[in-house]
Parts: C-alpha cells; sequence; structure tokens
C-alpha cells in the first residue's frame, strides 16, 4: 500500500489475494453444493408427498387390497389392506390420530405447502450464495490481474470538505460493496449517484461564487473604463486644442512635443504657464518608473511641485478648450486605437492631464501610469 | 537431509490423513451396516419363533404407507413369509425353513463382522505405526540438535 498526498492506491490482490479470494468462491461453491443437495431431499419429499396424496385417495375407492404386509424390515407376509378408509396419521411428538381418507388429504396438503416454502427459501438462498461466489470468483480473476483501487480524498479547502469526503469515501465504499453483491447494487448506485450528484452542486455553488467575486471585479471594471473614456475624452479634448488636425496629429503632434520639450528645457518657467498639457510636467511627478528612463526629466524634477500645484488651475483652461473639439472627434472614436498606437506619446500624457484632479487618485494613477509608461518610453526613444 | 525429512514428515502425515482414517471410517460404517443387519435378523427370528410359541395363524397389523401414515392390514396366513435374500429377491419360506436361512444368514453376518472388526484394528494399527514413524523423525532431529551444540 502506498501513501499519497493525496489519495491511497491499494492493489486489490494486497486486500484480498487471489488465493485466499478462490478459497472463499471455493466454500461458497461447497455450501452452494450443500443447500443443492437440500433442496434435492426436500423436493423428494414433496414428491413423495404428493404420490402419498394420491395414494391416500385412492385406497378408499376399494373395500381392500391385497399386499405384501411388511413383517420387520427384510419379512413379508402376503396379506391385505383393511378398513381402507381408516388412517393413523402421525401428528407429531408419538401423537396419532385416527382419520379419515378426506381429512388425511388435508393434512399431507399443509404438509405440503411447508415443504414448498421451505424448497423457495433454499432457492433464494442459493441464488444469495451463487452472487457471492460470482462476486468472489470476480475478486480472484480482478486480484489475478493486478487490479489497483484509487482512493482520493478531496482538497481541504472547501468548507464542505467533510460532507463530500464522506460522499467520496461511500463512492469508494460502494465500488467494493458493489462487488460484493449485487444484491446491494440498486441502493448503492443510488446512494452513489446522489453524492455523485451532491459532489457537482457544490461544484456549481464553488463556481457560483467564483463568479460572484470576478462579477465584482467586473463591476469595478466600468469604472476604470469610464475613467479610461474620460482619460480618452480628455485626450481628445487635448489634441482637440493641441491640435486641430487629428489625421495629422501625430507628426505634428511629435514635431510640437518635441518642440516643446526642446522649449521646456530652455524655458522651465516659460513651460509652467504656456503648457499645462505637457505629460512631462505630470509624468515627473505621477509616473516615476519613466523617471529611471528620462535623465532629461530628471533634471526636470525639481520643478515638479511648483507644477504640479499649478495643475488645478490650468485645468480650467483645459475643460474649456476641450469642450469645443469633443463632438468633433468623438465619431471618430475608432481612430483613438491606431492613435493611441502610434502616438503613444499622446496617450501617456492623457491620463497624467490635471484635467481630472477630483479623481480617485489610486485609479487615476494605476490606470494611467501602466498605460502611459510603455507609449512614453517608445516617444522617447523615437525622440532621442 | 531437513528437506528429504519434511517431505518425508510431509508424505506420512498425508498418507495418514487421506488413505488410513478414510479407511477406517468407510470399514466401521459397513460393520455398522452389518450389525444393522444381524439386529433385523435376529429381531425376524425373535418374531417368528414368537409366532410360533403361540401358533399364531393370521395376525392383524398397521401398514406404514409412508410419511408416518399408517392403515390396517390383515394377514389371514401367517404360515408362509416371504424373507428377503438379497439383490431384491424374496424367497417364501415355511416358518422352519425361515429360521434355517436366518441363522445361516446370521452366520455369515457374524463372520462379515469380524472380518469387519480385523481390518479395522488392522487399519489402526498401520495408523499408529505411522504416527510412530513420524514421532520418530521428529525425535532424530531433537538429537541432532542436542549433539550440534557440543560438537
Amino acid at each position: 500500500m502506498e501513501e499519497g498526498a493525496k489519495g491511497t492506491v491499494t492493489s486489490l490482490a494486497s486486500m484480498f489475494p487471489a488465493d485466499e479470494a478462490q478459497k472463499a468462491a471455493k466454500r461458497v461453491q461447497d455450501t452452494i453444493a450443500e443447500k443443492h443437495q437440500e433442496l434435492d431431499r426436500v423436493k423428494g419429499f414433496i414428491a413423495d408427498n404428493a404420490s402419498l396424496v394420491n395414494l391416500v385417495q385412492k385406497l378408499p375407492e376399494e373395500l381392500h387390497h391385497d399386499i405384501m404386509v411388511p413383517f420387520g424390515k427384510v419379512a413379508f407376509f402376503p396379506g391385505r389392506l383393511v378398513h381402507t378408509n381408516e388412517f393413523m396419521v402421525l401428528l407429531g411428538e408419538g401423537y396419532y390420530a385416527e382419520r379419515t381418507s378426506k381429512q388425511t388429504v388435508e393434512i399431507l396438503r399443509r404438509r405440503g405447502k411447508a415443504l414448498e416454502t421451505h424448497v423457495d427459501s433454499l432457492k433464494s438462498m442459493i441464488e444469495d450464495l451463487e452472487t457471492e461466489a460470482l462476486f468472489f470468483d470476480r475478486t480472484a480473476s480482478d486480484a489475478a490481474e493486478g487490479l489497483v483501487e484509487i482512493r482520493e480524498e478531496l482538497s481541504g479547502e472547501e468548507s464542505d470538505e467533510g460532507a463530500s469526503e464522506s460522499g467520496r469515501k461511500e463512492d469508494a465504499h460502494s465500488v467494493s460493496v458493489k462487488d460484493k453483491g449485487k444484491v446491494l447494487n440498486e441502493d448503492e448506485e443510488y446512494a452513489r449517484l446522489m453524492s455523485k450528484l451532491e459532489e457537482l452542486e457544490k461544484e456549481e455553488l464553488a463556481a457560483e461564487a467564483a463568479d460572484n467575486i470576478e462579477e465584482e471585479t467586473n463591476e469595478v471594471d466600468p469604472d476604470v473604463v469610464s475613467e479610461q473614456s474620460s482619460f480618452n475624452q480628455n485626450l481628445k479634448d487635448w489634441e482637440g486644442s493641441h491640435s486641430c488636425k487629428p489625421p495629422s496629429h501625430s507628426e505634428e503632434g511629435q514635431a510640437s512635443d518635441e518642440e516643446f520639450l526642446s522649449r521646456k528645457r530652455q524655458q522651465p518657467a516659460l513651460l509652467e504657464k504656456s503648457n499645462p498639457n505637457d505629460p512631462t510636467i505630470t509624468s515627473s511627478h505621477k509616473d516615476k518608473t519613466s523617471h529611471g528612463k528620462e535623465p532629461s526629466k530628471n533634471l526636470r524634477d525639481p520643478n515638479v511641485a511648483d507644477k504640479s500645484l499649478k495643475l488645478p488651475a490650468l485645468e480650467g483652461n483645459d475643460h474649456a478648450g476641450s469642450s469645443n473639439n469633443e463632438v468633433s472627434i468623438q465619431p471618430s472614436k475608432p481612430k483613438f486605437d491606431s492613435l493611441r498606437a502610434f502616438t503613444g506619446s499622446i496617450i501617456e500624457r492623457s491620463p497624467n492631464l490635471p484635467i481630472n484632479p477630483g479623481e480617485t487618485s489610486s485609479t487615476s494613477s494605476q490606470v494611467p501610469s501602466s498605460q502611459s509608461s510603455k507609449p512614453q518610453s517608445r516617444f522617447r526613444m523615437q525622440r532621442r | 537431509m531437513d528437506n528429504y525429512r519434511q517431505d518425508k514428515l510431509h508424505k506420512f502425515e498425508e498418507f495418514v490423513d487421506r488413505r488410513l482414517k478414510p479407511d477406517l471410517v468407510h470399514a466401521i460404517s459397513e460393520r455398522d451396516k452389518v450389525f444393522e443387519q444381524q439386529k433385523t435378523f435376529s429381531d425376524l427370528r425373535k418374531h417368528i419363533e414368537n409366532l410360533q410359541k403361540n401358533s399364531v395363524t393370521s395376525l392383524k397389523t398397521l401398514v406404514n404407507l409412508g410419511s408416518e401414515v399408517y392403515m390396517q392390514a390383515e394377514v389371514p396366513d401367517t404360515q408362509r413369509i416371504c424373507v428377503d435374500v438379497g439383490l431384491g429377491f424374496h424367497v417364501e419360506f415355511s416358518w422352519s425353513e425361515a429360521l434355517n436361512y436366518i441363522l445361516l444368514k446370521e452366520e455369515k453376518l457374524a463372520r462379515q463382522i469380524e472380518e469387519y472388526t480385523h481390518q479395522i484394528a488392522s487399519i489402526k494399527a498401520q495408523i499408529k505405526m505411522v504416527c510412530e514413524g513420524i514421532r520418530e523423525l521428529l525425535q532424530l532431529p531433537a538429537e541432532l540438535t542436542l549433539q550440534e551444540p557440543i560438537l
């Protein structure tokens, strides 16, 4: 027997050695033979009884019958039966009753019925024994073939562990019991089915619980999505304000960015006022991952505090600008993906825009940062 | 050597269990059957002698029809009696003839009983002998194991 963490594998041969099973089968066969003998004997009694009933019915038809009267066991006298309607019937315990032919027949019929019930019980016993023998034979052959029994327990995480485990155990148990006798087969099968159903139900419940969790997360997602869309919106706004020709935006944007950045480097002070939409400003303080890659930004870090302070003030400015362009750009929403794709710079900036300072910082900082960090670096790579 | 002895022991035991004991049981049961026959014949002899003594010419009796159901029967003439002589043959005797036959039969049965008794005795003797042989076989290794430590 091997003990595993998950379950046990037991070879049937170790539990029921083939020769032992065969011995058991042989013993059952012997019992069956015995029962068959008894059955034959009882059947003989029944036949005797029937013939006796016949005889008792016939004897009174004549006044006397010539017979050989037994005298001891080995001797006979030639004689005849007289008083043919008088029978002495043994009632048991040495008591005899004198009965007529009819009454005797009634007694004999009753005895016959008792014998028949005995035969029925013997037959059912033999049937039981035969199924038992069949099981032993099968077990013996299975053991000889090297069949193994695998028992596996459910993992302990589930709350319904106990119940399902017991179901499992019952399951395994039923498998072995099933072999033992087909008499119990149906009950066992039913129990097995029920336990299986229970298991399935539990699985379903577990799956539902998992779904709920997912749904909760999904419920959160819409916010994120809306935020994203708002970002997109902002992006559009910004684009609109930044450049009035979206199709040619990429080049222009890049060019302008570059111009803008170079300008910034030269005149940090000027940048604060004129470019509230510049990603570099906000990204410098929000997206620190990109900072490491951007030594140029690090240079500008000292200004960050000032800039961030001024951003809210700039927001209104931006909104005013964006509202104009919003309508015109919205129909071309599909473009945004492409826009986002090729103008990484735009996306990277949009989330960092100070436009939505009221937003919960956690979501706004999380989502854009992941989105922006990559395009930004790409943009920068393009730039440098 | 040890294996040889084991085999021998096994053979002896098997001989006792498989051959001698069933033979003994069989002989005893045969002898019992003969005893029974002897008894029935001696009973018959007594009955006939009784009939002779009382000079019974007719008698009434109950005949077992089977399953302990009896019916009255009468024998009008008791002079003639049919006796089973074996193999399903019945011979009609007069009383004296019957008594002669029974005498001979009893003698024969007595001989048979003696025979069976002898047979049973011999089987018992064989069993005893084989058991003695087994005992000897078991004793020898005991002696050897006693000697070995000394050597």
